[in-house]
């Protein structure tokens, strides 16, 4: 694996040869939070950032899209939309990598999914390795998903001391980018300071999540009634987390009343609209309900309790308007687990 | 498929959800080739008697001439549509309930002695509603939107989620998590959350959301510091007399 020690202007350069071939997308300040939002250089990108409102995954599973436009004219026309733009998303932490590769495996299981996949193929990640916890709210290293990404990236930072970066490369598109650039090779001791950093960087998280054993979940544990006391079903917590996927599709007819578009919307199970069938039936009437759902999902059902779906970004706490936080409902269902 | 033959009518109301369905702008010669105006006394000279295939009523009731005006038009119109705040809740003319009829009549006419106003009520105090469409004033899109759906025979696409979603969507910071006494959480979304946007709480206009959770709203609107005086202010404003908002805006 290729690796080089780059400084502050180094990145600098790299993004201006990177705008020849894609558009730049970087974590920058709004208010008192992040966003990822279009940037020309690196000095609009702020890089010490703790976590953006929105994950990553805004660019790849958009919030809105059109799938199709159709006509009625003597048959039926469609025509598909599939226009993906390459990006590169830089300055991405590992757990927000990880969850994107949770979700490159979501949408290309039995059905590969061509919107979703395109605009993946065309994009180029950069992560920035977390020299440690960002905030309270950080538990990626219980889950094993960060603070340091070990792969599937493209490019990988990691800052060995102010101004001074190791950049490996993680895939031949990355390669590709940095071949041009001749930034002086990494050497052992570079690599060794990384070790270092990561092992440092572990012990640094006081929040701790530990999910194991709890697909199923007990589902009449008190705790759920009294989170769901303060819950609002707002879907805050589904629509910023960087692995919720589930999405809703319906046509959206012009006013010609001939033609119109298919729409794809990114949906919450928070909603009570979610869980609702025909002749006004619900599956999930009840706050509680669809709040143990979303949680049980996230400790690993939706992966038939193989892995957990959360990567620890702590969105859903740190965003929470109830301040419900899932590490906290854990450690009460794991009291009930371990002396089952 | 033939046009729609649609009436507009305002009862005790601004005229401001009308004003929203006129912004159509450019789309307006598209909704022409949709509907006939049969009766809209704002953008028409046909006063025409119906039958309607719609009718879109703005405005509470609130006096005894209107209780048999809601009537009748009920019974010309096939689909009825409760157009804004003060026909699907009662809207801000609905604080008035909240004093004495003879309180209110003095403060704003010099001789009340003519007026004969009835407690303020949505139209569905007196009759059949099929389609609530709330806002102050809804946005035009959805009022479009419950047009096009009519014409379809499809029941509107309307959310019932609250305005959290859209906010959430436009990236914005939580003002409630800041301390200001946002509505969002409980209050339907379909305005794109257009005051949180602006970095302005949610007022809530758009009426309450699906199975709102009012009780922990009060909560975080007491520890941020807001009286009691203040809660059922806010909670009164547009839809007090709705069942979600009733047992708290106190009548």
């Amino acid at each position: 694996m290729k690796a080089f020690v780059v400084s502050y202007g180094d990145l600098a350069k790299l993004i201006d040869e990177a705008k020849k071939s894609y558009t730049i997308y970087g974590p920058v300040r709004k208010g008192g939070s992040y966003v990822f939002s279009r940037v020309d250089g690196l000095g609009d990108m702020e890089l010490n950032y703790n976590r953006t409102i929105l994950p990553p995954k805004k660019f790849f599973h958009l919030p809105y899209e059109v799938l199709m436009k159709f006509k009625l004219r003597d048959g039926f026309e469609i025509e598909a939309e599939a226009k993906a733009e390459p990006i590169m998303v830089f300055g991405v932490h590992p757990c927000d990598l990880n969850a994107i590769l949770r979700l490159d495996e979501f949408f290309s299981r039995k059905f590969e999914d061509p919107y979703y996949l395109s605009r993946r193929e065309k994009s180029l990640i950069v992560v920035l390795n977390c020299r440690g916890a960002k905030d309270e709210y950080c538990f990626c290293a219980s889950l094993n998903t960060g603070p340091i990404a070990e792969g599937g990236y493209d490019l990988a930072l990691t800052e060995l001391e102010a101004g001074l970066f190791l950049l490996e490369v993680g895939s031949p598109k990355g390669d590709e980018l940095v071949e041009k650039l001749n930034f002086p090779k990494a050497e052992v001791e570079h690599l060794e300071a990384k070790e270092r950093i990561k092992a440092y960087a572990k012990n640094t998280f006081h929040r701790r999540a530990d999910f194991e054993g709890l697909v199923p979940a007990p589902l009449d544990h008190p705790v759920w009634e009294e989170e769901a006391k303060k819950c609002f079903s707002c879907g805050t917590c589904s629509l910023v987390c960087p692995t919720c996927y589930c999405y809703d599709i319906y046509d959206e007819v012009g006013l010609s009343l001939k033609e119109g578009i298919r729409v794809r919307r990114l949906d919450s199970c928070q909603l009570y609209e979610y869980s609702e069938v025909a002749l006004g039936g619900n599956f999930r009437r009840e706050r509680k309900a669809r709040l143990r759902h979303w949680m049980t999902c996230k400790f690993g059902g939706a992966g038939g309790g193989r892995y957990s779906s959360c990567v620890g970004c702590g969105r859903c706490i740190s965003l929470c308007p109830a301040g419900i936080d899932i590490t906290e409902v854990a450690s009460k269902l794991k009291e009930v687990v371990k002396y089952a | 498929m033939g046009k729609l033959r649609i009436g507009v009518f305002k009862f005790t109301s601004c005229s401001g959800c009308q004003l929203s369905m006129l912004r159509v702008n450019e789309q307006l010669l598209n909704l022409l080739n949709l509907i006939d105006i049969d009766y809209w006394v704002m953008v028409s000279d046909v006063k025409g008697k119906g039958p309607y295939d719609l009718a879109l009523v703005e405005g509470s009731v609130s006096t005894p001439e209107e209780i048999g005006e809601i009537k009748e038009i009920r019974s010309r119109s096939r689909i009825l549509v409760a157009l804004g705040d003060c026909a699907t809740y009662g809207g801000l003319n609905s604080i008035r309930n909240y004093m004495s009829q003879r309180e209110v009549e003095k403060l704003v006419y010099e001789n009340p002695t003519s007026i004969r106003s009835t407690t303020v009520r949505p139209l569905d105090y007196y009759v059949d509603v099929d389609i609530y469409l709330s806002g102050c004033p809804p946005d035009t899109s959805t009022i479009v939107e419950v047009i096009k759906d009519v014409a379809l025979g499809v029941p509107p696409r309307l959310p019932k989620y609250p305005v959290c979603v859209e906010c959430k969507l436009s990236e914005n910071e939580c003002l409630l998590i800041k301390g200001e006494p946002c509505m969002g959480p409980v209050i339907k979304a379909g305005c794109g959350a257009l005051c949180p946007n602006l970095g302005r709480i949610c007022e809530g206009c758009y009426g309450p959301a699906v199975d709102p959770n009012a009780e922990s709203l009060l909560d975080k609107w007491r520890e941020i510091g807001l009286s009691e005086r203040e809660i059922v202010c806010k909670l009164r404003k547009y839809a007090g007399l709705s069942k979600e908002f009733k047992r708290w805006s106190g009548l």
